[in-house]
């Protein structure tokens, strides 16, 4: 017997995967957390443990491998553009250096373990981010910027944002073809002018928008936003001992390395940059 | 405080800008940043949007910017703090040029025109000068691609703005003053 999937933002899980169950609050933390420290820590090898750690947690949170390869395009483009602002840009000094170049930049040994600590840094942080996202459903984030202390507005229109992404998609293709049926030639012309002619959609696609707005804000009136006295949900998620325990080692994560940081264990010395 | 119109404005600013981002990062991408686009179609959308609306149409650009984004680069502190924050910044830098300035949005008269025609590039170098020293703090471009990057920043995003907001604003600012959350009143 095949068993249930649930979207979330980026996957479709199975229904039993323990990462549903977990508390929102959890996951917004847990994304916070997976960020922060990545920005935190300076010095490569750490850099690399952290992220062979958020690999390992992938199987052991039982979400497929494979959803590591959506984030491998994004982390070459990044590969590229640090190797080519390292490779001609930068002035570290090192122990060795193995090239100059005619500006007066120059590759040291150094130079290439702050490419790596770069890219490491931006990998810990895409990996660390997509298994949160993976977790996430629509649900999740109300509740989870609600139980962080935000208001619920703030939550409930970023959920309102992403369905009306989807409508106005829609609207996009139905300009683009009148247009494209009248005679329209929105793909000829090199690249800015492809774009100068996709804005020509500008003006219907705004009166759209306006139209749009009326009405939601005719229809929250109408639905009592926003909602005055404490309000009722259609979900309750309560607070188990793993979500405590999930919680406290994210904490516990973070504050550690802020005190390592400060010690200066994390540290990279000579980091150009902060 | 937050009322349904405040809600309406964010949350249909940003779902019309999302796609459009989008859209932008596929058609005109640049080599070398990643999820950037060299023409930045929806700033032509959420400055109009935030001279009519407020801070409320700003905030629907950063959400935009950061989900779409996102989607590409992974829903990171660096894309919340460089794109997302400097979508944030750039319309809320043209609003304030257009208070300090006494203008408004409908571009017929001269000071209004003056108060577009300066309040788009400052906005603009504001935007690329936050968004490429967040790079440079994160080390994703090094010092001597700083200039660079505002520069281009500057120029590709003043021409999505004037390319594309300007009509915008000539053509609908009559209509959009019917609406009870424009939020210039004589």
């Amino acid at each position: 017997m095949s068993k249930s999937k649930v979207k979330t933002f980026l996957a479709y899980l199975d229904s039993s995967n323990p990462l549903l169950r977990l508390h929102p609050f959890v996951k917004v933390l847990a994304l916070l957390v997976f960020n922060l420290v990545a920005w935190l820590v300076e010095a490569p090898y750490p850099l690399l443990a952290y992220l062979l750690a958020l690999v390992f947690l992938y199987p052991f949170l039982r979400v497929s491998m494979r959803n590591l390869i959506r984030a491998l395009p994004y982390l070459l483009l990044v590969a590229q553009a640090v190797t080519l602002g390292y490779l001609v840009g930068s002035k570290i000094p090192g122990s060795v250096v193995y090239f100059s170049l005619p500006w007066g930049t120059y590759v040291s040994d150094r130079t290439l373990m702050f490419m790596a600590s770069v890219m490491l840094r931006i990998s810990c942080m895409v990996l660390g981010s997509t298994l949160v996202f993976i977790s996430l459903r629509d649900v999740d984030l109300v509740y989870g910027f609600k139980s962080v202390g935000l208001p619920f507005a703030a939550a409930f229109t970023v959920n309102l944002s992403m369905r009306f992404s989807m409508l106005f998609m829609e609207d996009y293709a139905r300009i683009r073809d009148a247009m494209v049926l009248k005679g329209a030639h929105l793909d000829s012309g090199g690249l800015v002018e492809r774009a100068r002619l996709t804005s020509l959609m500008g003006v219907p696609l705004m009166v759209l928008a306006l139209k749009r707005m009326q009405d939601l804000s005719y229809v929250l009136e109408l639905r009592g936003f926003p909602p005055k006295g404490k309000r009722t949900y259609v979900y309750e998620f309560v607070w188990r001992p793993v979500d405590a325990i999930a919680a406290a080692i994210l904490l516990i994560l973070l504050f550690s390395t802020v005190a390592l940081r400060l010690t200066g264990f994390l540290s990279f010395p000579g980091w150009p940059f902060l | 405080m937050v009322d349904a119109r405040r809600i309406a404005v964010t949350a249909v600013t940003a779902g019309l800008c999302l796609p459009l981002a989008l859209f932008a990062i596929v058609l005109v991408p640049i080599p070398g940043l990643p999820a950037a686009s060299g023409f930045w179609i929806p700033a032509g959308f959420y400055f109009p949007l935030t001279l009519w609306f407020g801070v409320w149409g700003a905030l629907g650009g950063h959400i935009a910017t950061f989900l779409a984004m996102g989607y590409f680069q992974g829903f990171t502190l660096h894309v919340w703090l460089d794109g997302a924050i400097g979508d944030f910044i750039a319309p809320i830098t043209a609003l304030l040029i257009f208070k300090l300035m006494g203008a408004r949005p409908d571009l017929d008269q001269k000071k209004n025109r003056n108060a577009w025609l300066i309040a788009v590039p400052v906005a603009s170098l504001v935007c690329g000068l936050w968004v490429h020293t967040v790079n440079l703090l994160f080390g994703v471009i090094t010092p001597p691609f700083w200039w660079v990057g505002v520069t281009t920043y500057f120029i590709g995003d003043s021409l999505a703005v004037f390319i594309v907001g300007t009509p915008l604003l000539r053509s609908l600012t009559k209509f959009v003053k019917q609406s009870p959350m424009y939020i210039w009143r004589d």
